[in-house]
């Protein structure tokens, strides 16, 4: 921990900036606390970075006392739609990585045309709160194990993030999973947020891909979905992952927006 | 209604979602006030829709404006 501190000049006063942790700073003037700046580390090792103040003139002094202290790269997120962030934190050097889509997917199978999907030959869809959990975890550890030597965790939604070696599957209730005989072959963790939930995680096992087995889980969790009077899920795709992309399109999928991801060396 | 080193938070419920990333708060005292989603919040990827309920940090030096710091569950 550092008691690190310096001085910035805000719009209306000084502003005195300190390190209250490895991870926190604030910025403070005349007993008000007017920026607040966090550093969080992912487990796959990005360190992200927020800044809030209420003055435009305090935000870069804050940001840069963040940055003289943390070693790059360094990584932020930033609503594409929010011109003002993006400009601030281009200013301090920081570059688009990454472009996240966010989609609305409908779940009324008229919509999605998923109403006559079934799963392939020899392959079972297990609902939400049905997966047996030591064959779940299994399943989860070889997908993780597949993204980390295969495209990397940091192509990913930011959300999608790998967790420390050991159990990884928090509830199981949560995903909804293909069996091919014995065997879970493919999952979807759905996210209970409130009104929209959201597709967390869509993977199928290499080897059993491209055979329609993520286009039935979504139909069974969709549709079971739509039959609880959900209208809308959420889910977040990287815009280079085309296949993703066409998945969700394919469905029904809107383009709510999208979050770009910041990186500075 | 309380604060946090001079900042004034409250409860709100999401009403609009604005361009440029804004969102429209009516507080529980019936005034609204325009917010943006937290850093921290985004750093998170933490989503906002109409009818949310939220709380709504205000602005020290302009009380129709204010950001969003947590979303309730429910």
């Amino acid at each position: 921990m550092s008691s690190n501190s310096s001085t910035a000049v805000s719009d209306a006063r000084p502003a005195r900036i300190t390190r209250l942790s490895d991870t926190e700073w604030q910025a403070t003037a005349g007993g008000l606390l007017l920026g607040e700046a966090d550093a969080s580390p992912r487990a796959d090792g990005r360190l992200f970075l927020s800044v809030d103040t209420w003055e435009e003139a305090l935000f870069e002094p804050l940001a840069r006392a963040v940055l003289a202290e943390l070693p790059g790269p360094l990584h932020t997120l930033v609503d594409a739609a929010d011109d003002t962030s993006l400009d601030r934190w281009q200013r301090l050097g920081f570059t688009v990585a990454r472009r996240e889509l966010t989609f609305a997917v409908p779940t009324d199978p008229q919509l999605t045309g998923l109403g006559p999907v079934r799963p392939p030959i020899g392959v079972t869809v297990l609902p939400l709160g049905e997966a047996a959990l030591a064959p779940l975890r299994e399943l989860d550890g070889a997908v993780r194990a597949e993204v980390a030597a295969g495209p990397g965790w940091e192509t990913m939604p930011a959300e999608v993030i790998p967790l420390p070696p050991g159990d990884t599957v928090a509830d199981p209730a949560r995903y909804a999973v293909a069996t091919d005989g014995d065997r879970y072959v493919g999952l979807l963790r759905l996210a209970p947020v409130p009104r929209r939930p959201r597709i967390g995680l869509l993977a199928v096992r290499a080897g059993h891909q491209r055979r329609g087995i993520a286009r039935a889980l979504l139909a069974r969790v969709l549709g079971d979905l739509h039959t609880a009077g959900v209208t809308t899920a959420s889910a977040e795709v990287t815009a280079t992952n085309q296949a993703a992309v066409a998945l969700f399109e394919a469905i029904g999928a809107r383009r709510t927006g999208s979050v770009l991801e910041l990186t500075r060396p | 209604m309380s604060t946090k080193s001079g900042a004034i938070e409250t409860e709100g419920t999401v009403t609009e979602c604005l361009r440029s990333a804004m969102f429209k708060v009516e507080l529980k005292n019936g005034h609204t006030v325009l917010t943006h989603i937290s850093g921290k919040m985004r750093k998170h990827h933490i989503k906002i829709l109409p009818e949310d309920r939220v709380l709504v940090e205000l602005s020290p030096y302009d009380l129709s404006r204010g950001r969003i710091t947590f979303r309730y569950r429910s």
